[in-house]
């Protein structure tokens, strides 16, 4: 394991080999046998699921959590849980309303689950640290979080409504940057927006909703002298300048973008990125083999900025 | 009403994905007078009757919004208005078409989108062994 390799690569710098991240999530409460909301909301089986994953593949960095309701959570958004997965965010409290009037308050370290999480990253961080691998933080990005707080309707709403979408993204944007803050004094080496909605929008779109809120969490991210990411699903190749130049230190995306194409936007603008072991494909349906696939992934990444990762 | 019209979303699993579950949330907080002109379900990729679904409407991308067997939304979320006209086009028939643009101003409703999405099975076969009713 080498948090320090992977930390190079996510900077874009050349390495000695591909690092490599499993972003295991709630498969960490699989590998314990424990159902997935059990182990999200107890601090001790969290840290045990995400060290044991981190051992057993030995992964050079390895997230706390993957849990895009964190954030809505700790504002208000009501969630149903699941024994197999993460749990989905029910309720948007501003479908009708601008947070200002739905009387939504930033939320602090006391919030929601952030106590859980401080709890768990205690017991895993040092645990992590004996491996050398590094713990990374991922928090809900701005436009995905501007969808839990105010519905599907903010996708409309950026053309129809653009100051209610912005007010709605604005404050989405000022959680994520209290987000990241909160994963650096947890002690992540690695802090990641993901965004992955941000991929079912047009350019113009990211450039006045996503790229302006995402500005505030990186320099928070920065001034901790912390490394970032901005993590995207989906089809995102109309955007993908714009990723590449939002501000992060590098990004990962998913199966759905081919990885020469990625690579060289990449190496065009110096910075890393990581993907693409087939999720679905290969590690899920196996319609394709695993091994093979990550072959390819290795061969067209490179060592240069490179970190192998499932997308 | 004995004609609707169908819409399926192929997904990788609307609660795991954000971006599967808000394409799915854009029909289920459809108006109720559309929700009567419709019907709709989500094909989650995690299981064989999904993958046979992405193979039939020959799908590309994930997620994507089928109306009426056409891959209408790819890898895009639609807006409300965008939705409607899709949907009219495709109408079994004018007069379905005619309501469907009468409600262009409507705009998503919330009241109802669990349910909604309960009723389109969403989130509910994301497993390799799960069956798509």
């Amino acid at each position: 394991m080498a948090k320090q390799m992977l930390i190079d690569a996510y900077r874009g710098k050349r390495t000695a080999k591909a690092p490599w991240v499993p972003y295991a999530g709630v498969h960490c409460a699989f590998l314990i046998d424990e159902p997935a909301d059990k182990m999200l909301k107890d601090p001790e089986l969290l840290a045990k699921g995400v060290v044991n994953a981190a051992k057993r593949y030995k992964a050079d960095g390895i997230p706390l959590v993957f849990d895009l309701s964190v954030e809505a959570n700790s504002v208000g958004c009501d969630l149903k849980w699941w024994d197999d997965n993460v749990p989905s965010v029910q309720t948007h409290p501003c479908s009708s309303q601008t947070p200002a009037q739905a009387g939504l308050k930033l939320p602090d370290k006391d919030s929601g689950r952030w106590p859980v999480l401080f709890e768990a990253a205690r017991i895993a961080k040092p645990q992590l640290d004996d491996l050398d691998c590094a713990m990374m933080g991922l928090f809900c990005g701005p436009l995905t979080l501007a969808s839990h707080l105010a519905g599907v309707r903010i996708f409309t709403d950026v053309y129809k409504n653009p100051e209610f979408a912005k007010e709605v993204c604005d404050f989405a944007g000022k959680i994520g940057d209290l987000a990241a803050g909160l994963y650096a004094e947890m002690g992540c080496d690695i802090i990641a927006i993901v965004d992955p909605v941000a991929s079912q929008i047009k350019s113009e779109t990211f450039k006045k909703f996503v790229a302006p809120q995402c500005q505030d969490a990186i320099k928070t991210i920065h001034a901790a002298d912390k490394t970032s990411s901005f993590f995207i699903c989906g089809d995102c190749t109309k955007v993908m300048k714009d990723v590449c130049t939002l501000g992060t230190h590098g990004f990962a995306i998913d199966e759905q973008l081919n990885m020469n194409f990625i690579r060289d936007m990449a190496r065009e603008h110096n910075i890393g990125f990581g993907g693409n072991l087939k999720l679905t494909l290969a590690l899920s349906l196996g319609l394709l083999s695993p091994r093979e696939d990550a072959i390819v992934s290795l061969a067209a990444g490179g060592q240069h900025g490179y970190t192998f990762a499932p997308g | 009403m004995a004609e609707k019209i169908n819409i399926d979303v192929l997904t990788l699993d609307s609660v795991q994905c954000a971006a599967c579950g808000y394409m799915m949330e854009s029909i289920a907080a459809l108006p109720s007078d559309v929700q009567e002109m419709i019907t709709y379900t989500e094909w989650s990729i995690k299981n064989p009757d999904g993958i046979g679904k992405f193979m039939e409407l020959k799908g590309k991308v994930l997620p994507t919004i089928c109306i009426e067997r056409d891959l209408v939304f790819e890898s895009i979320i639609p807006q409300y208005e965008e939705l409607i006209d899709e949907m009219a086009a495709r109408a079994p028939s004018e007069a379905m078409s005619e309501r469907i643009k009468s409600l262009r101003e409507v705009g998503f409703e919330f009241d109802k989108l669990q349910e909604n999405l309960a009723k389109a099975g969403a989130g509910m076969a994301t497993r390799v062994d799960s069956k798509v009713k």
